[in-house]
């Protein structure tokens, strides 16, 4: 039988690396990766409290986040794309322009 | 199976069905006009703006709740409702020009400046967290590509980048609030979190402690508080200035909505515990935006971290709460919203195509050579920095008036500190414009009937509700009731 | 019911394992792929917890959708990205702390107080009921996100196609 407790923490864990992926990686795309992961570990936060709790709001819910996600990631590498245009670098460290 | 047919009630919603629509109309209009052409698709927008608006006012008095209670029709969203509509149309109406002159006057601009709306007005109804973050995400997402409208320019991808994966993140953690706070009492529902919380449930859940530690994170970073502002500079700065000015103002009311609806309303009962938290973040928020904007040259990035500070004092009147908290926040963002519309619009006209003229060296000497805008722009600094008699000086002082009749004396002053502090740099520009001699190179600047009604609304309502407040108070004590009721 | 934990411990590992990869691999491809299996693995969690409508919408959403386009994003721009490239910014230890602290904060708090919830009653069938939720309870979030695709839509059109003239 595994509790609900179990599941909190994988996603509190797949949240916490998102996170480490978010504010280290340099690569673009390995941080729109990261942030996937932690929407997942939301998701999975969802699904777990929605069946715990015999709601099926949880899994609704989660059905809109899955809309949400694949809406930023088109928007995200459209922006993507024109940088690219603009100046071949995928490397945030290199996109920084504007300091102070 | 059998399915009962939800009560869809399209009367309550009907101004946001007008806006999406007119997205709609905006959208195939834009295929039949020529490339240059592009002008009537404002004021198509401007022609639903104003029937939104009209099609809000029966809603006032109505019934209270719609759509299983996900969204409510209270004073409380019908005011904040009407003030997106209105910093949409002035968004509008100074963007023309400027779209035109840097040749980016393409149909989707307002399509997705509508779409915003759309998004601002359900954070200012949503009842459920669903109907909020679906909201949020809508505004958000329409924000991103107008972040990186000019695409080619390198500054204004790195802005929509920017903004976009700060926006990103900070959805995760919101979300993450959320779902704790699913957790902790099984619904989304606002309403329904109330009546749990009221009814005496264990308030120390951690899942609640956790939730509403997130959902401050959250919103945190959507309203660029301190440590969560370091994106707004560079995303404010590189974007469209006439997008920079919708964000600054309406993303940060929109963002503020929900705020007050789920912290003042819903988890009222743990005020105690978050209170403590806001203070520190309106503390270091005040200060970092004023300290910082003091060290800027260029007056879109000053303009932004000034509206980080401002963030901070709306924060000091979140703290104090109540009645007197809750209505100054609303008279605040209007005011807000106003002064910081009208300066962007003089940051437009001031500007030239290829060379937007946005240094403060670039501004000397305009108070003779233009004016009018100058004296706009003059009225402006005053209302930011909070010199009577303007909106900027009654915003501030029922804000801090709120937070020491709560009992935050200290807050209160570091407030007022702060304020004095900003006075610096706000004045600054109009020292550059009247005491400076003009550069040789400004030329003349053209403007447009949309660019100077804008201006005319701004300092109109700034001066306004700087001497005349009563009847906007009035009405915001009225709107923050069905909160704290 | 003596299977279901070892299948758990084994789609967490799965899970744990790839998320690491994604987040700490040199080669941008083997993270891609890597986010595949992780989100395979969260789709067997959500089997696991009777969500089987969810499982399938997963792997269909976010491995058939938001990798694939991951994957064209990686080739487009792959000049950017091959091996060689700094990969790590100066800031791991500091988020390593800060996300270490955030798991660690939550991990506490949940250990705290989880309340006995590890009760499963069979529910109902998933597909209907989630098809009848969508449709009553939840009808405007649902019109709002076709909106909100809606204007993803135009937005990435909008930034990505090509200048005709």
């Amino acid at each position: 039988m595994v509790p609900l407790s179990a599941y909190l923490i994988l996603s509190a864990f797949l949240f916490a690396t998102g996170v480490v992926g978010v504010a280290t990686r340099r690569n673009v795309l390995i941080i729109f990766m990261s942030i996937e992961l932690m929407l997942n570990a939301v998701n999975l936060a969802f699904v777990a409290f929605s069946r715990f709790l015999h709601s099926m709001d949880g899994q609704i819910i989660v059905l809109f986040v899955m809309t949400v996600a694949a809406a930023e990631v088109a928007v995200g590498l459209a922006i993507i794309i024109a940088l690219f245009r603009n100046k071949e670098t995928v490397d945030v460290a290199e996109i920084n322009l504007m300091k102070w | 199976m059998e399915i009962t047919l939800p009560p869809v009630d399209l009367g309550a919603i009907t101004p946001e069905l007008i806006v999406t629509g007119t997205a709609l109309v905006i959208l195939l209009v834009d295929l039949f006009l020529p490339r240059d052409r592009k002008t009537p698709l404002a004021y198509l927008s401007l022609l639903g703006l104003v029937l939104a608006f009209a099609a809000s006012l029966p809603l006032w008095g109505r019934a209270r709740y719609a759509f299983k209670e996900s969204i409510s029709l209270d004073p409380f969203s019908l005011f904040f409702s009407s003030l997106f509509l209105l910093i949409a149309a002035l968004t509008i109406l100074i963007s023309t020009n400027y779209l035109e002159r840097e040749e980016i006057h393409r149909g989707e601009y307002y399509a997705l400046l509508l779409f915003a709306t759309l998004g601002m007005m359900l954070l200012a109804k949503g009842m459920d967290l669903v109907v909020l973050f679906l909201g949020l995400e809508t505004l958000s997402i329409s924000l991103y590509t107008l972040a990186g409208f000019m695409r080619a320019r390198l500054r204004s991808n790195e802005s929509a980048l920017k903004y976009l994966l700060l926006g990103a993140f900070a959805s995760g953690f919101l979300l993450y609030g959320i779902a704790f706070l699913y957790g902790a009492t099984g619904t989304t529902n606002l309403k329904k979190v109330a009546v749990f919380l009221g009814k005496g449930a264990p308030l120390s859940d951690p899942f609640l402690f956790i939730g509403a530690g997130l959902l401050i994170v959250g919103f945190g970073f959507k309203v660029a508080t301190v440590p969560f502002h370091m994106w707004a500079p560079d995303v404010y700065e590189g974007a469209p200035t006439s997008v920079t000015a919708f964000m600054i103002a309406g993303t940060k009311a929109a963002a503020f909505s929900a705020f007050l609806r789920i912290f003042l309303y819903s988890l009222a009962p743990l005020k105690p515990n978050w209170s403590a938290v806001l203070w520190v973040l309106a503390v270091l928020t005040m200060t970092l935006g004023n300290v910082v904007a003091i060290a800027q040259q260029n007056i879109k990035r000053m303009l932004a971290y000034s509206s980080i500070a401002h963030a901070g004092y709306i924060l000091v009147a979140v703290v104090a709460g109540g009645e007197l908290g809750g209505s100054s926040i609303l008279f605040y963002l209007l005011a807000y919203a106003l002064m910081n519309l009208g300066a962007f619009a003089v940051v437009i006209l001031l500007g030239q195509k290829g060379e937007e003229n946005l240094n403060l060296p670039d501004y000397a000497g305009v108070g003779y050579r233009h004016p009018l805008p100058a004296l706009a722009m003059a009225i402006f600094m005053f209302s930011l920095a909070g010199i009577p008699p303007t909106a900027g000086f009654m915003g501030k002082f029922y804000v801090f008036s709120a937070a020491v009749k709560a009992g935050y004396i200290g807050l209160a002053i570091i407030g007022v500190l702060n304020s004095v502090v900003s006075v610096f740099f706000y004045l600054r520009v109009t020292v550059m414009m009247y005491m400076r001699e003009p550069r040789a190179e400004v030329g003349p600047i053209y403007t447009s009937p949309a660019l100077a009604a804008a201006l005319v609304i701004a300092v109109w309502g700034t001066l306004q509700l700087g001497l005349f407040p009563g009847r906007l108070l009035e009405l915001a004590l009225r709107s923050i009731r069905p909160l704290l009721g | 019911m003596s299977i279901e934990l070892p299948v758990f411990y084994f789609l967490a590992a799965i899970t744990i394992g790839a998320a690491l990869i994604v987040v700490l691999g040199r080669n941008i491809v083997h993270c891609a792929f890597s986010l595949v299996l992780a989100f395979f693995g969260v789709a067997g969690l959500y089997v696991l917890l009777d969500a089987e409508f969810l499982a399938a919408v997963q792997v269909l959403i976010y491995v058939g959708g938001i990798t694939i386009l991951l994957l064209f994003a990686i080739m487009l721009t792959s000049r950017a990205s091959g091996p060689g490239v700094r990969i790590l910014n100066e800031q791991l230890g500091l988020s390593a702390l800060i996300a270490g602290g955030l798991f660690f904060l939550l991990i506490y708090a949940l250990w705290k107080g989880i309340p006995a919830l590890a009760i499963k009653v069979p529910t109902q069938a998933n597909v209907p009921t989630i098809g009848r939720v969508l449709m009553t309870s939840y009808v405007l979030p649902f019109e709002v996100a076709s909106v909100l695709l809606l204007a993803a839509l135009v937005g990435a059109l909008i930034l990505a196609r090509k200048e005709k003239d």
